[in-house]
C-alpha cells in the first residue's frame, strides 16, 4: 500500500481501495475510490447531493458490501467480514445522524445506556460509563429528561454521548449538524473536534455546512458523480470544489 | 453473567411488548387458542375412534376355527401345538362341543333356542388369538387347510370386514394427521403477523440496536420469547377450555352414546397437556422466528 508522505509512521485506519459500488437499478453511486484515513484524523467529506458521500458511509459502516475494490478499517476487510462478526465491527465505530436517532420513550440518560445494555454489560460498568460520556457533551444536568424536552443541540449531544459510550476508534458523522441554527452546529462541532483531540478519535463527517468547513482547516475530501475530485490536507469548502470545477 | 443480563432484557422486553400491542396480541392468543383448542379436539377425537377401533380389532383379531365332529383329539392337540409354535399367535384355546354349547345357552336371548336343542350340533372350537389384524388372513388360510377343520364352515374369518377396519383406522389417522397439519400452520402465520406488527412498532428500537452493535440474536430474542409467550398463553387457555369441556361431554353423552365405548382418559389428558404445550410454544417459536428474520438482519 502506498502511502502519501505525511501519513507514514502513521497507522491508517480506514483504507478504500480502488471501491466501486453499483446498485442493482444500475446507478453508480461510486467509481474507483481510493483514499487513506490515518488514525487520529478529522476529516470532512463534502460534495452536491447525490455525489456518493451516503454511500461511502453505507460502506464504511459495512451496511452495504462494495462491488469492487477492498475496504479496510483497524485491519479488517469489511467486504469479507461474516455477517456474525459485523456487530463487533458496529461496537469500534460511534454512529452519528443528522436525525439523532434517538428512543423518544427512553430518558437521556437511558439511551446513552441502551448502547451499553444491548451489549450485555454489567449495571456498574454502564453506569459509570455512560455518566462519562454525557458529561463529556455537557449533559450532566439532563439525564432524566426525554429527548422531546430537550432543543436539537442537546439532543444531537445526547446522539453523541451515545456514540462515544463504546470509547470508539472512529465516529462517522452523517450531517451532524444539518438540522441545526448554525451557533448550535458551531458548538456541535467544538465538541467533535474537543472528542477528536481528547478522545483520539478519528472523526469522518459528511457535511454541508461550508462555514465550518472553511474555518476549521482541516482534511477536506471532495466527492462528485462518485469519484474523489479533491483530497486536500488543509482545505475549505469552495476551494475544494472550486478547485475541481464544480459549483459547491 | 452476561447471558443472564442478555436473557433478562429479552424477557422485559418481550413482556413490553407483548403488552404494547396488547390488542393484537391478545386477538392472536385468542385465535390461537380457538385453533389449538380445535387441534385438541381433533386430538381427542381421533383418540377415542383409535380406542373404538382398537376394540374392534382386538375383537376380530381373535377367529374361531370349527373343528370337524370325530376328528381326534391327537389331531387337535398337534394343530394347537403348531398355532402356539408360531410367533405370529399370541394364545390359543380349545373349546369342546359341551363348552360350546354352555355358552351358546348362557346368552339370555338364545336361552330358549338352547333348551329345545337335542343332542349337541355345536362344534368344537379353537379360538386363535392373532397379535396383529395383518396376520390374521394368514393364520385363517393354515386353518382352512388343516384337515381337522370342518368342511362347510371351517372359520369365522370376515376378511372383508378386517380389510375395511384396517383402511378406516388409516384413513382416520391420516385425516386427524392432516387437519393438525392446517391447523398449525395457521397458527405459525398469525404468530408471524403478530410478531411483525410487532417489530414495526420497534422499529426504531432495532434500528438503533443495530447502529451499536447488537447481535442478531439478541435483537430477535425479545421477539422469539413474545412469540413464545403468545403461544404458551394461547395453549394454557386452550387446555383449560379442553379440560373444563371433556369430562361433562363424556358424562353428558356416555348413556346416550352407549354403543360408543364413550370414556375419560386422564393419561391421554395429560399426554395432550404436554402434546399441547409444546406445540404451543415451538410454533411461537417458529412463527416469530419467521416473522423477525427478514426485518433483523443486520
Amino acid at each position: 500500500m502506498v502511502l502519501q508522505a505525511d501519513f507514514v509512521g502513521t497507522r491508517p485506519l480506514i483504507s478504500f481501495q480502488h471501491v466501486w459500488k453499483k446498485y442493482p437499478n444500475g446507478t453508480e453511486a461510486l467509481r474507483d475510490i481510493t483514499l487513506t484515513v490515518p488514525e487520529g484524523d478529522f476529516l470532512f467529506l463534502v460534495g452536491p447531493s447525490g455525489a456518493g458521500k451516503s454511500s461511502l458511509i453505507r460502506l464504511l459502516i459495512r451496511e452495504e458490501k462494495p462491488t469492487k475494490g477492498k475496504i479496510f478499517v483497524d485491519g479488517q476487510e469489511l467486504g469479507r467480514m461474516k455477517r456474525r462478526h459485523l456487530p463487533y465491527y458496529r461496537r469500534k465505530v460511534g454512529l452519528v445522524f443528522q436525525d439523532f436517532k434517538l428512543l423518544p420513550k427512553l430518558t437521556v440518560y437511558e439511551n446513552v445506556a441502551f448502547a451499553l445494555r444491548v451489549l450485555g454489560e454489567a449495571g456498574s460498568v454502564i453506569k459509570a460509563r455512560s455518566t462519562e460520556a454525557l458529561q463529556t457533551v455537557g449533559l450532566a444536568d439532563k439525564l432524566d429528561k426525554y429527548p422531546r424536552e430537550l432543543s436539537g443541540g442537546e439532543q444531537q449531544r445526547v446522539a453523541i454521548a451515545r456514540a462515544l459510550v463504546h470509547k470508539p476508534k472512529l465516529i462517522v458523522a452523517d450531517e451532524p449538524t444539518g438540522n441545526l441554527d448554525p451557533a448550535t452546529g458551531w458548538e456541535i462541532m467544538q465538541l467533535f473536534l474537543q472528542i477528536n483531540h481528547k478522545a483520539k478519535a478519528t472523526v469522518l463527517m459528511a457535511t454541508h455546512n461550508r462555514d465550518i468547513v472553511d474555518l476549521l482547516r482541516r482534511r477536506v475530501i471532495a466527492i462528485d458523480g462518485g469519484q474523489v475530485v479533491r483530497d486536500d490536507r488543509a482545505s475549505g469548502y469552495h476551494e475544494a470544489l472550486a478547485a475541481s470545477g464544480l459549483r459547491a | 453473567m452476561k447471558l443472564w443480563r442478555h436473557l433478562v432484557f429479552a424477557l422485559s422486553s418481550a413482556w413490553q411488548s407483548f403488552w404494547r400491542n396488547a390488542a393484537v396480541s391478545l386477538a392472536a392468543v385468542g385465535t390461537i387458542t380457538l385453533i389449538l383448542g380445535l387441534a385438541g379436539v381433533n386430538l381427542l377425537v381421533g383418540h377415542t375412534l383409535g380406542g373404538i377401533l382398537d376394540q374392534y380389532k382386538s375383537r376380530v383379531s381373535v377367529i374361531s376355527i370349527s373343528i370337524a365332529d370325530g376328528t381326534p383329539m391327537t389331531t387337535v392337540f398337534d394343530f394347537q401345538d403348531q398355532l402356539r409354535a408360531d410367533p405370529r399367535v399370541t394364545d390359543i384355546r380349545l373349546i369342546t362341543k359341551d363348552e360350546a354349547l354352555a355358552r351358546f345357552g348362557s346368552d339370555p336371548q338364545n336361552a330358549d333356542i338352547a333348551r329345545q336343542i337335542e343332542g349337541n350340533p355345536l362344534a368344537a372350537k379353537l379360538e386363535v388369538h392373532v397379535a396383529k389384524l395383518s396376520d390374521v388372513a394368514a393364520i385363517d388360510a393354515e386353518a382352512r387347510q388343516w384337515r381337522g377343520a370342518d368342511r362347510n364352515d371351517p372359520t369365522d374369518y370376515q376378511g372383508e370386514f378386517i380389510g375395511r377396519m384396517l383402511r378406516l383406522s388409516q384413513w382416520v389417522n391420516l385425516a386427524g394427521a392432516a387437519i393438525l397439519v392446517i391447523l398449525l400452520v395457521v397458527s405459525v402465520f398469525i404468530v408471524m403477523n403478530t410478531i411483525r406488527t410487532a417489530v414495526y412498532h420497534r422499529r426504531q428500537e432495532i434500528e438503533v440496536m443495530k447502529l451499536v452493535g447488537a447481535t442478531e440474536w439478541f435483537v430477535r430474542g425479545p421477539f422469539v420469547l413474545e412469540g413464545i409467550l403468545t403461544g404458551v398463553l394461547a395453549a394454557g387457555l386452550a387446555l383449560g377450555l379442553l379440560m373444563l369441556a371433556y369430562r361433562p361431554f363424556v358424562d353428558r353423552f356416555h348413556s346416550d352414546l352407549f354403543f360408543i365405548p364413550l370414556g375419560y382418559d386422564p393419561t391421554f389428558v395429560t399426554e395432550l397437556a404436554r402434546d399441547v404445550l409444546v406445540t404451543g410454544a415451538l410454533l411461537g417459536a417458529l412463527g416469530s422466528y419467521i416473522g423477525v428474520r427478514r426485518f433483523v438482519r443486520i
